[in-house]
Formats: structure tokens, C-alpha cells, sequence
């Protein structure tokens, strides 16, 4: 990581959605904010190709400021998770309001995806990943 | 070749000289880029000068000079000894190109080599078994016959350190001469070469001892016109930067007074002159004219330094500037092919002198990727500079300055992996910043540690900027035509849409249908289809292609024909959908999946039977008007390509009553917002129904869409809205049951 772990760089300023980074332990964390479409796409692909380039497979995308989601957002899920998992890593999502949870649900995420209410929970489940492959 | 190089065919030997005259020393140079073809030029070269030592060797022994026609012969032959040694060192400099102030410091170094050997051989045997002032050399006076070995020696190594000086001096001033060459240029400075050659050659028969004719002096004040001509071509030196001006001046002068030195008869080398004389006169006058070409090239460009050594960083601003509006005005055109504007950018900088090798690499957030990426590249390939450099470290530390950033000594840095060879000694980063935008940066390098000056940077600045706004308008552009490309490709994709939609709606006893599709201003994906399986039941499907535009019409064909084919083979809902989530599964983008939901309706039985992959619930309303929301667990199409989704798909059988409305729609009627915000959401969708409950399916359909129009305040939709609406009345089929 080194170079990279500044506290909050954030890319995307010309729509009313971004990302932002941070950082725990060897968890990258994506905060997402405003409304995810096939517009605004392109910023969460960036950012999941940042944590590619940078061998982070392990994230959570947090999802508390996160008010809309299209099927277009949920594509890029589905393109990136197969390879972290295949890493090792996962995409773990975490913190979703009703509205977009439902989003998810509707299209049975929560069957294919680590989706908890709350960031810990999220930290705690891949400490728990980690802990089960040492012992293994 | 080496025919061609023999005397004796004239008509070869013809051509050889015309290719000489017109494409001067590109010919040889083409042949000697053949290791054979050089290799026979040294040999060709030793066999003369060993040809010619024989000669005065032969000479000393018997005392006696040879007869004239053979002392012409080996004028010939030394002469042509030379000759290939000057294309020899000319192929060799070439390879190895030199900066003007390299050019002068080793110019002086082998100008005091030269000297200091010719010294060294001259002061060993000054006197030696000779008597008189006249025979001090050790030539017989009257003859000019070597009265010694040590004077052949002697005659041959100081005639051939002279004309090798004179011939480095020559090929390495003439880069100097021929920077920025031109036409005129290039033509004066081979006639000067060739005026010279042939102003030795007038002396080849002549004794030295005998004065110059007319013809000789005729010679000369050519000689001296074109050496004037060209000694005021200094136009490299404006573009020097201070240091290596002041450096400039000080190589000047002392290779000035080294030239004058060793050129005046009184000088640091005696005498010298009559051994070459002696050895011959041609070569001789060749190194005179030569060398005093050096020295007065040397003292224009010393006053040409002098003069311009104030006015350097003003000239370099004013460079930088004229650089940049040049490009900008260049760029306009170049705006259409991004790939051209990158390499103009990256050019100009070498082009003006003001680096040596530079590169440009851009963070496209739009291309999916923050790493940067070098674009272009001048004077080595693109792909090697991710092998010398760390272009992403480089970058990011231009990205968190924002400002130009020198790196000094470059080798020493552990960002870059220079191998011997790289020509990176110093590197100049600059951020290409418009709008508050970092778009990219500008990297040029020299192979010198320490190369770039205040100036430099200054002039570097200025043009980073233009080419920022460049960079910014030609992206501006492609934006705009990305859009007008889009639009076209989505009308098609709304063509193909409105075509696959169904154009009749099935027709059934005891069940009405309607069902329509509005597509967004940006085509989403969404279809709907129905199939009568036989005279009682009715397949119905909704679905929606995550994704827009052409590509999305295409999966939708593809389900289409899925539908089409596989719904009268498969028993059940649950059986189409895995199904279609195979055949779907090959084709799909890993980004890309399909909600559906589809349905048999048994209008005789009066049974629903449905299943869901991802797609939004289907809403049941009574004629009482309960309603339920019918939510079967499935996955999307597409989102598992194994057993999981077969494992998890669920189907539920529901019995109708007369009167029933079965609602299945896409998520852009729930999804849709008004001018607030707000969905339209399940709830309302839910209310509405059960107040239009009672209507028939076409008017029930028509007033909710009429409501969900009044909801949104507008005509133009986010996603496609799919709305289908199956209302079955049981009574009518009753009556037609009890009728038969």
C-alpha cells in the first residue's frame, strides 16, 4: 500500500455520485455515495480496478450513502467478484438503505453476496475468512 | 562497391563520383553499414599507408628520388589512403552524434593529442647526423630525399595525426555547420568540402619549393569564401542554454588558441608542416585549409556565444511560447485523432532542443482506470518507457504537486530502472492541468544529470499549459461525437426493440390481455412476450437486460428467441428459466444479466403458475380487492452460471378467482421518479390497482399508466416502463364451458 494510504482521496466530481477510499488493515473500504447508474458506473469500475491493480482483493463497499442503484451498477459486481474471489479476496457489501437493498434483493444478491447491515460486521466476517484459512 | 573504388573503370569510377556529388556521403555510408564492406576499407586504407612508407623507404636506401611519374603514383595512393579513412571516421562519428559543446571539448582534446605526439616525435631526433640548417628536418636539401628512417617515420605519423585532426575537426563541425540544414546550407558546405579537395589535388604535381601559380591562388580565395560562408552558420548556439554557452565560450577559446598555436610556423610545433610537405604536398594544404576553416569557425562562434550569452532566458520563454501557440494552432486540426495530438505534444518539446526524449502519459478516469497510461512517446518506442521508468510513481508524485518537478540526478532515483544505455540523466515532469483538472503529464528527459535550468522549466510550463487545453478541447470533441454516436446506435437499438415486441395480443376465452412497452430516451432492455401453448394456456414472459443501447436489443433478440423455441418444450416456469439461464449464460457479459418473469396462465382451470430470476414481484389483485405481491425466490439470468440458480429457483401455483388482475411490469414503472425524487414505488403501484380494479384490462391498463404519468409530471422516462396486465374472468369461461 504504502504510497497510497491517504486517509480519504475521492474520485468522481462531476456527477452526484463517488467513491471514496480507505483503508483497514489489508481491507480496502469503498464508500459510496449518491446515486450509482450507467452514467456514474465508469467511477465504481475505476475504483475496483484501482483495488485490482493494487492486488487488494480483499474490500467492502459501504453502501450508507449510497441512494440508488440501476442494473447497471449491479453489473459491475457481478464483473469484478468472480476474480477477487478467485484471489482469495471477496466483495462484501455493507451498511445498505431499505431502498436499495431491496434493489439487490429483488435480483437475489443477498444469495451470491456477503451483504450485512453494518461496516464491522463486514471487517469481523473476513477476519473470520482469514482466521478459518490458517487453521485450514 | 569495391570495383567501383578501382582507378582503372572509368565508367564505374564516373558514377561513383556523380553519387558522391548528389546524395554526398549517404552512398558510402550505406555501404559501410556492412561490417565486410568496412573491414575492406581499413585494409584498403593500412595498404596505403604502408604503399606510401614503402615508397620513402625505397627512397632513403638508394639515397636517389624516384622518377616523377611514380613519385605521382604515390601521391595517388596516399591521397587515396586518406580518402577512405574520411568516410571511415565520417561512418563512425555518425553513430556516435555529439552535443555542440561534446563536439568542442573533444575537438580540443584530440587537437592537443595530435600535438602533443607531433611534439614528442619532432623533439626526440631533432638533429641527428645532419648538419645545417636546411637539413635540421633530415631531408636533403635539394632533393627532398629522407636522409634517415626516423624521417620517414617521422614524415608519416605527423602527416597522419594532422589529417586525422583535420578530418575530426571537419566531420564534427559539420553537424554544427548543418544544424537546422537547409538546402543552401547543405550545398555550401560540400562545396567547401569538395573546393578544398580539389585545392589540394592543384598542388599534387607541383614542387614545394616553387611558388603557387595563378591557379592555386584562384583556388584559394574560393576556398576562403565558402570557409567564410560557412563559418557564420551558428544557429545551434541560440538554442544552448546559459551554462553550456558560458562552457561553449570557454572551449572556444582555448581550442582558438590551440588552433592558432599549432597552425602559426612559429608555434608550439615547429616546423612540422615540412614533414607533411615531404610526405605530401596536397594533404598538406588539405590540413592547413582545414584546420584554419576550425579556427575561424571557432572564433564566430565564440563572438556569436558572447553575444548571445545575456539574451538566453529570454530567448527560451520566448521559445516556449512560440512553441506552444505553433502547436495550438497546429492542434486544431489534430483534435480529430487523439493519437496525433499526443504525438505533437510529446514532439515539440525534442523538436525545439529543449530535451532529448520525452513522453506523455494520461490518468483517463473514463477508460476504467486511474493508472496512467504513456500515450506517446518521441525518440524511443512507447512500450520502453514503462521498462525504464516507474511511470505510475512518477505520475502520482506529479499528481499530489501539481506543479513542474525536476529530478536532477535521475539515474540515482529509485523510481527509475535505467540500464547503461538509457539516455536518462535528468527528468522534467510537468502536470497538463485545465479546468482544475489533472488530465495527464509531460515528461522529457535528457541523458545529461542536472539538464534542465530555470528556463527550461519556465519554457516547459508555458507549454504544458497550451497543450493542457488542447489535450482538454480534443476530449471535449470526442465526447461529443461519443454522442452522437450513441444516439445513433440508439435509435437503432429502439428499431430493433419495437420490433421484437409482440404486435398482437394473444386472445383467450375468459382472459383479457394488455400490455405495452415505452421506451426510455436511452433504450433499456426490457421486453415482453406471450405464447399460447394450446387452447387453455397462455405463457407469458417480462423481462428486462440490465444495460442500454445496442447491446442490450441484442440479448433481448436472443431471449426472444429463447422464448420462442424452448417455452413449448419446457413443462414448467422453473424449466424455462434454467432453461434460458443456460443458453443465456454462454453469450452474457460477466456485467450483464436478465430479470425475467414468466407465467402460464391455465385459463380453463383458472391456475397461475410462476417464476421469478431477479425480475420485480407480480402483483395479484381480487375483484375484492385484496392485493399480494407474488415473489417466487430466484436469481437474475445470468448472475450464476452453475447449479446455484436451479437450486434456489422457486415456483408457486396460484389458484385464480373470477375477476383476478395478474400485474407484471419492469422496474422502470416502480423505479420511476417524479421531479421530487420520489419512486413511484410498489405501494402507490399496489393502491392504484386496487382503485382501478373493476375496469377492464385495456381501460385498467390505459388509466394506470394515465396515473403513473400524472405521478411523474412528464413524458420523458429514465428506463424502459413495461407494464402487462392479465385479467381473468372466470364467469365468461364458465358460460362457454356449460355452453358445450
Amino acid at each position: 500500500m504504502g504510497r497510497h494510504e491517504k486517509p480519504h482521496e475521492t474520485i468522481g466530481n462531476m456527477s452526484n455520485f463517488s467513491v471514496g477510499f480507505r483503508a483497514e488493515a489489508h481491507i480496502r473500504i469503498l464508500d459510496l455515495k449518491g446515486e450509482l447508474d450507467a452514467h456514474t458506473v465508469s467511477e465504481l469500475e475505476a475504483a475496483l480496478q484501482k483495488c485490482r491493480e493494487d492486488k487488494n482483493h480483499h474490500i467492502i463497499v459501504n453502501g450508507e450513502h449510497l441512494q440508488y442503484i440501476s442494473s447497471a451498477g449491479l453489473g459491475v459486481f457481478m464483473a469484478y467478484i468472480e476474480e477477487m474471489r478467485e484471489a482469495g479476496g471477496d466483495i462484501k457489501i455493507a451498511g445498505l438503505q431499505a431502498n436499495v437493498f431491496n434493489i439487490f434483493d429483488l435480483l437475489g444478491f443477498p444469495l451470491l453476496f456477503d451483504i450485512v447491515e453494518a461496516e464491522e460486521e463486514a471487517i469481523r466476517k473476513f477476519d473470520a475468512d482469514r482466521n478459518e484459512k490458517n487453521d485450514s | 562497391m569495391k570495383e567501383a573504388l578501382s582507378p582503372g573503370k572509368s565508367p564505374v569510377a564516373n558514377h561513383f563520383t556523380n553519387r558522391i556529388l548528389q546524395s554526398g556521403q549517404g552512398y558510402i555510408d550505406a555501404a559501410l553499414r556492412n561490417r565486410g564492406q568496412r573491414v575492406a576499407f581499413i585494409v584498403a586504407a593500412l595498404i596505403c599507408f604502408f604503399l606510401s612508407v614503402a615508397f620513402n623507404v625505397v627512397e632513403w636506401v638508394s639515397g636517389a628520388p624516384w622518377h616523377a611519374a611514380v613519385n605521382f603514383a604515390y601521391q595517388l595512393v596516399a591521397i587515396t589512403g586518406f580518402v577512405l579513412v574520411w568516410f571511415l571516421l565520417s561512418y563512425f562519428l555518425k553513430q556516435r552524434p555529439a552535443s555542440p559543446l561534446k563536439t568542442f571539448w573533444t575537438t580540443l582534446l584530440v587537437a592537443l593529442l595530435s600535438a602533443g605526439v607531433i611534439g614528442l616525435m619532432i623533439g626526440i631526433t631533432t638533429a641527428e647526423n645532419v648538419e645545417g640548417d636546411a637539413a635540421v628536418l633530415g631531408f636533403e636539401y635539394d632533393t627532398g630525399v629522407p636522409l634517415t628512417f626516423a624521417t620517414v617515420v617521422k614524415m608519416h605519423v605527423v602527416s597522419s595525426l594532422r589529417v586525422l585532426l583535420a578530418f575530426y575537426l571537419l566531420l564534427r563541425f559539420q553537424d554544427l555547420v548543418l544544424f537546422k540544414r537547409t538546402k543552401q546550407s547543405q550545398r555550401n558546405w560540400y562545396l567547401m568540402l569538395i573546393s578544398m579537395g580539389v585545392f589540394s589535388l592543384l598542388f599534387i604535381l607541383k614542387d614545394p619549393a616553387e611558388d603557387p601559380g595563378i591557379v592555386q591562388y584562384i583556388g584559394l580565395t574560393l576556398v576562403v569564401i565558402l570557409m567564410i560562408l560557412n563559418a557564420f552558420r551558428v544557429s545551434w548556439i541560440v538554442f544552448l542554454s546559459f551554462r553550456a554557452k558560458a562552457a561553449g565560450v570557454g572551449f572556444s577559446i582555448l581550442l582558438i588558441l590551440l588552433l592558432l598555436a599549432s597552425l602559426s610556423p612559429d608555434g608550439i610545433l615547429p616546423a612540422h608542416f615540412m614533414y607533411i610537405r615531404h610526405a605530401s604536398y596536397p594533404l598538406e594544404q588539405f590540413t592547413l585549409a582545414a584546420l584554419t576553416f576550425g579556427l575561424l569557425y571557432c572564433v564566430t562562434s565564440f563572438l556569436f556565444l558572447i553575444f548571445h550569452l545575456p539574451t538566453t532566458g529570454d530567448f527560451r520563454r520566448k521559445t516556449g511560447e512560440i512553441t506552444a501557440m505553433y502547436s495550438l494552432t497546429n492542434l486544431v486540426n489534430q483534435a480529430f485523432d487523439p493519437d496525433k495530438l499526443h504525438l505533437t505534444i510529446t514532439k515539440t518539446p525534442v523538436d525545439t532542443g529543449t530535451a532529448q526524449m520525452a513522453w506523455l502519459a494520461i490518468a483517463d478516469e473514463r477508460s476504467g482506470s486511474l493508472r496512467p497510461q504513456v500515450v506517446a512517446a518521441w525518440k524511443t518506442p512507447t512500450e520502453d518507457i514503462e521498462t525504464m521508468v516507474d511511470v505510475a510513481a512518477l505520475y502520482e508524485e506529479l499528481a499530489a504537486r501539481r506543479e513542474p518537478v525536476v529530478l536532477d540526478e535521475a539515474p540515482a532515483d529509485r523510481r527509475i530502472r535505467k540500464k547503461p544505455g538509457d539516455p536518462i540523466g535528468t527528468i522534467l515532469m510537468t502536470p497538463l492541468i485545465t479546468r482544475d483538472r489533472l488530465l495527464g503529464g509531460l515528461f522529457v528527459a535528457k541523458d545529461v544529470v542536472q539538464g534542465f535550468e530555470e528556463d527550461d522549466v519556465e519554457s516547459i510550463s508555458v507549454y504544458a499549459a497550451q497543450a493542457a487545453i488542447a489535450l482538454d478541447n480534443a476530449r471535449l470533441f470526442e465526447e461529443q461525437l461519443e454522442r452522437e454516436r450513441l444516439s445513433r446506435e440508439l435509435d437503432i437499438a429502439r428499431e430493433v426493440q419495437q420490433r421484437l415486441l409482440p404486435h398482437d395480443l394473444p386472445k383467450m376465452e375468459g382472459l383479457a390481455v394488455a400490455a405495452s412497452s415505452i421506451p426510455a430516451h436511452e433504450v433499456g432492455g426490457d421486453y415482453y412476450d406471450f405464447l399460447e401453448l394450446d387452447e387453455e394456456r397462455l405463457a407469458f414472459i417480462v423481462a428486462d437486460v440490465s444495460g442500454k443501447g445496442t447491446s442490450a436489443a441484442f440479448y433481448m433478440a436472443e431471449l426472444q428467441g429463447i422464448f420462442r423455441s424452448t417455452t413449448r418444450m419446457a413443462p414448467s416456469p422453473t424449466d424455462f428459466l434454467e432453461q434460458a439461464n443456460l443458453a443465456l449464460s454462454s453469450t452474457l457479459e460477466r456485467h450483464v444479466f436478465v430479470s425475467v418473469i414468466y407465467g402460464v396462465i391455465d385459463v380453463r382451470k383458472g391456475e397461475l403458475t410462476l417464476a421469478r430470476a431477479g425480475h420485480c414481484p407480480a402483483i395479484l389483485i381480487s375483484r375484492e380487492g385484496a392485493g399480494r405481491l407474488i415473489r417466487p425466490q430466484g436469481l437474475g439470468l445470468g448472475l450464476d452460471r452453475g447449479g446455484r440458480f436451479r437450486d434456489v429457483l422457486e415456483e408457486e401455483h396460484i389458484p385464480l378467482q373470477p375477476g383476478d388482475t395478474v400485474t407484471v411490469y419492469t422496474d422502470g414503472v416502480v423505479e420511476s421518479r417524479n421531479s421530487e425524487g420520489t419512486e413511484y414505488g410498489y405501494e402507490r403501484l399496489l393502491e392504484a390497482l386496487k382503485a382501478l380494479r373493476k375496469k377492464e384490462a385495456s381501460a385498467l391498463h390505459e388509466a394506470l399508466l394515465a396515473d403513473l404519468h400524472d405521478y411523474l409530471g412528464r413524458t420523458e422516462y429514465d428506463d424502459d416502463m413495461t407494464l402487462v396486465v392479465l385479467k381473468w374472468d372466470g364467469t365468461k369461461n364458465h358460460t362457454k364451458r356449460s355452453a358445450t
